[in-house]
């Protein structure tokens, strides 16, 4: 094609060019780079659009749902037709972007990531390794798991997460062995976020857009601090990249920044000074077995979970379908993606998604309604 | 943890097989007949020990027909895939069997008969999973090859008339196989009374051995193809041609350590069926168990059967609580499937690992048919299935739990 808008020329970045740190040379460093933006929902739509009109090279999306009609309320490259068709949406993304900008690729990726395939993803694709990874994840598992991958390769990631009306942002320039990574010798290394968060929280006690809700200018707010954090990164702008975790209330009317440079110089962080990846490495990861009988798959939690407060999620549930609750276990009817399912939670964290064979439908199930 | 999962698998094995295997692989483990070494022929001559010992435990007649296997499933595989396919007077052949097989049995012949490759006839039981041998004889049609049934129910714990099939099967000159993955060990097995041909039974469950052993008897009516009978020479395996009615090809073939100048697996047993090497650690720990249970499983039996009587009395003051099966414990093997009200299965599965400690099996049990058979399908049902480690206490925390979930 040799259309005006599909040609090589940089005419279409003239205004964010005219910027002194981007310029010519900016922007190229920009087109040759590839970024992994893993979720591809409310905050990894807006990424994919921001970076991919920005001309960021090569943006590799990783995501296992489907588009579905409740996700076009705030994931900006979704339309009915995609709702329609049951797109996946790494594949809608792309195809809305090939439309957008020809001049940059999205690689799509319909499936899980964890623990046994996400280095092969950030190191080993066609494409390359990848130059930054960027959160658009809706579970605290998969975000300890990058925050792994980061760290041992030496990969910036940034952070971000929102629901209800509230969400944060870090960038996280990780700590090497040899300290010879550009923003360490530009002495901007971060903690990592497990020098912030040590552990994730037990599931089902920290509220999941599916079941508090989210307003979509909060995603959007979270998800362009992580694209300007991005484009800093890709520009080898590291002096520029905030230092502090963001933490904006949209609804309260408050913005903060937590100064949390300290923590990797007074922590002992398992992760980026043990450098003992155990997330990585599966310790904690939950595994998931296919019953026997009805279609259902059970969720099992690594050991040494904490118990699991039913009443409390119980409580949560209500709102999204019908709960049975007895002092042994939590029943609830959900909804997702057009299918119910039926999510049987036992003390301790353990769980049966009814209504799938697939193990990754469980988990997605389980993510949304439980958090993880 | 209280363990009530032994028709899965037996646990605890007793100490002597840790005990041997261990020391086995510490001593002992080169590859057995792979060369004239002491080491080898030390392992070589563990392997046929213990075809010695359990061909005498099930009273066969020739240990060298004792096939190793790595469990249950794969010495069901050996038996089938090494009769079918083939055709009988240029048809396909009938096979019987019945509907409280597990998958080891009904899904290897389902495929074959999917593929038009067997006709297949399954043979209803009653309410409580007894097969009447009238109803196999009734079953019988002039191109019947064989009879693949289990011995005992892995869902309802039902024994069957394993003598009385296998009379029938001699009288119509029938191939009888009989799966003993849930007896073999507990049960009293006689190849020679039952008139069983092929025998298949995994190490792990109630013989106590670990899990990775198995074993196939292969009776003296099975034979080598004609071609490798004597010279060892010649092509084995058929594609379904014609061919003598009661010839076995070798399912798994590769080496077998001596006669390598062979160009097909050698035609003398165990050698003919056993490719490739064994899992000499695990039958080290099998000879171990084999011995203990030749000493004990008569107790077994008996114990196993007061644990189940236990729990039957006690499941039957509970009035959400369908037992399948069986009234009498004489009747079963120690597995008691049972059925809930208002509850599925791998929920109260869950619930008794979860807040009671106790290890049930919720689900299929790998038996589809039956459960169809007996109004449990897709949920299935919860299996408790006490062993010879089992005591009284454990049967009352189980009857404990069910009390609190159902509220009486």
């Amino acid at each position: 094609m040799t259309t005006l808008t599909a040609d090589h020329s940089t005419d279409r970045y003239h205004r964010q060019m005219l910027l002194p740190f981007v310029g010519e040379a900016g922007q190229a460093k920009l087109l040759k780079s590839t970024a992994l933006v893993v979720g591809c929902g409310a905050l990894g739509t807006v990424i994919v659009n921001m970076l991919a009109r920005a001309g960021v090279g090569r943006l590799v999306v990783v995501d296992r749902d489907f588009v579905e009609l409740s996700n076009l309320q705030r994931q900006v490259l979704f339309d009915e037709d995609d709702v329609n068709g049951l797109v996946p949406k790494a594949e809608a993304a792309r195809a809305k972007i090939a439309r957008i900008n020809s001049q940059v690729q999205v690689i799509p990726l319909i499936q899980d990531l964890n623990h046994t395939n996400i280095e092969q993803v950030a190191l080993e694709g066609d494409y390359g390794p990848v130059d930054i990874i960027i959160d658009g994840v809706d579970n605290f598992e998969t975000r300890f798991i990058v925050n792994d991958t980061a760290v041992k390769h030496g990969i910036p990631y940034i952070y971000g997460g929102a629901v209800g009306t509230v969400g944060m942002c870090y960038a996280v320039l990780p700590h090497t062995p040899a300290g010879d990574k550009p923003w360490e010798i530009a002495g901007r290394a971060t903690p990592c976020l497990r020098c912030i968060f040590e552990q994730a929280p037990p599931p089902g006690m920290n509220p999941t857009c599916d079941t508090a809700g989210v307003l979509g200018p909060v995603v959007s707010i979270v998800s362009n601090y992580e694209s300007i954090e991005a484009m800093k990164v890709l520009l080898g702008r590291y002096e520029s990249v905030n230092p502090n975790l963001v933490s904006v209330d949209c609804w309260e009317n408050q913005l903060r920044q937590l100064k949390v440079g300290r923590a990797y110089d007074v922590g002992e962080c398992t992760c980026c000074k043990k450098r003992n990846f155990e997330w990585l490495d599966g310790v904690y990861s939950s595994s998931t077995t296919t019953l026997c009988g009805r279609d259902a798959v059970q969720l099992t939690l690594a050991p040494g979970e904490s118990k699991l407060n039913l009443v409390q999620i119980a409580d949560r549930l209500k709102a999204h379908g019908q709960v049975k609750l007895n002092p042994f276990m939590l029943q609830a009817t959900v909804s997702d993606n057009a299918e119910a399912f039926e999510l049987t939670l036992f003390k301790d964290g353990r769980a049966i998604v009814k209504g799938t064979k697939q193990p990754t439908r469980a988990r997605a199930v389980y993510a949304k309604f439980i958090g993880s | 943890m209280i363990y009530l999962d032994n028709a899965a698998t037996s646990f605890p094995k007793p100490p002597c097989v840790t005990e041997a295997m261990s020391r086995f692989l510490a001593e002992d483990a080169a590859n057995p007949g792979r060369s004239g070494h002491r080491m080898a022929v030390r392992a070589e001559r563990m392997l046929d020990d213990l075809r010695l010992k359990l061909t005498r435990f099930f009273d066969g007649e020739d240990a060298h027909r004792m096939i190793f296997t790595m469990n249950c499933t794969d010495a069901i595989n050996m038996a089938i895939k090494g009769l079918l396919p083939r055709r009988i007077n240029g048809r396909v052949p009938h096979v019987i069997s019945s509907v409280l097989e597990h998958n080891s049995v009904s899904r290897p012949l389902q495929a074959m008969s999917e593929r038009g490759q067997i006709e297949l006839t399954r043979v209803d039981c009653d309410d409580q999973g007894r097969i009447d041998p009238a109803d196999i004889e009734k079953a019988i049609q002039p191109h019947t090859l064989l009879i693949a049934v289990t011995h005992a129910s892995n869902v309802l714990g039902t024994i069957q008339d394993a003598q009385a099939i296998g009379q029938i099967a001699r009288r119509h000159d029938l191939i009888y196989l009989l799966d003993a993955a849930q007896s073999a060990g507990v049960v009293p097995i006689s190849i020679r009374r039952m008139n069983i041909d092929l025998l298949a039974f995994p190490g792990h469950k109630s013989l106590l051995g670990p899990t990775g052993t198995g074993g196939l008897y292969v009776g003296p009516r099975l034979t080598l193809p004609e071609a490798v009978g004597e010279s060892g020479e010649g092509e084995a395996g058929s594609n379904g041609q014609e061919r003598s009615a009661r010839e076995l090809s070798p399912w798994r073939e590769g080496g077998t350590g001596g006669d390598s100048t062979s160009p097909v697996q050698p035609g003398l047993f165990p050698y003919y069926l056993e490719g490739g090497t064994p899992n000499t650690v695990g039958l080290a720990g099998l000879m171990a168990a084999a011995d203990y249970t030749a000493a004990h499983g008569a107790e077994h039996l008996k114990h196993e059967r007061q644990l189940v009587g236990r729990l039957l009395d006690g499941l039957a003051g509970m009035s959400m609580i369908h037992v399948l099966g069986p009234a009498t414990p004489e009747e079963r093997v120690g597995a008691v499937s049972i059925d809930i009200e208002g509850y599925e299965p791998a929920d109260i599965g869950a619930i008794m690992d979860d807040s009671f400690n106790i290890a049930v099996r919720p689900g299929l049990h790998c038996s589809p048919y039956i459960h169809k058979r007996m109004g449990t399908y897709p949920a299935g049902a919860l299996r408790i299935s006490p062993g010879p480690f089992s005591t009284e206490a454990d049967i009352d925390a189980a009857l404990d739990a069910l009390k609190q979930l159902t509220g009486g």
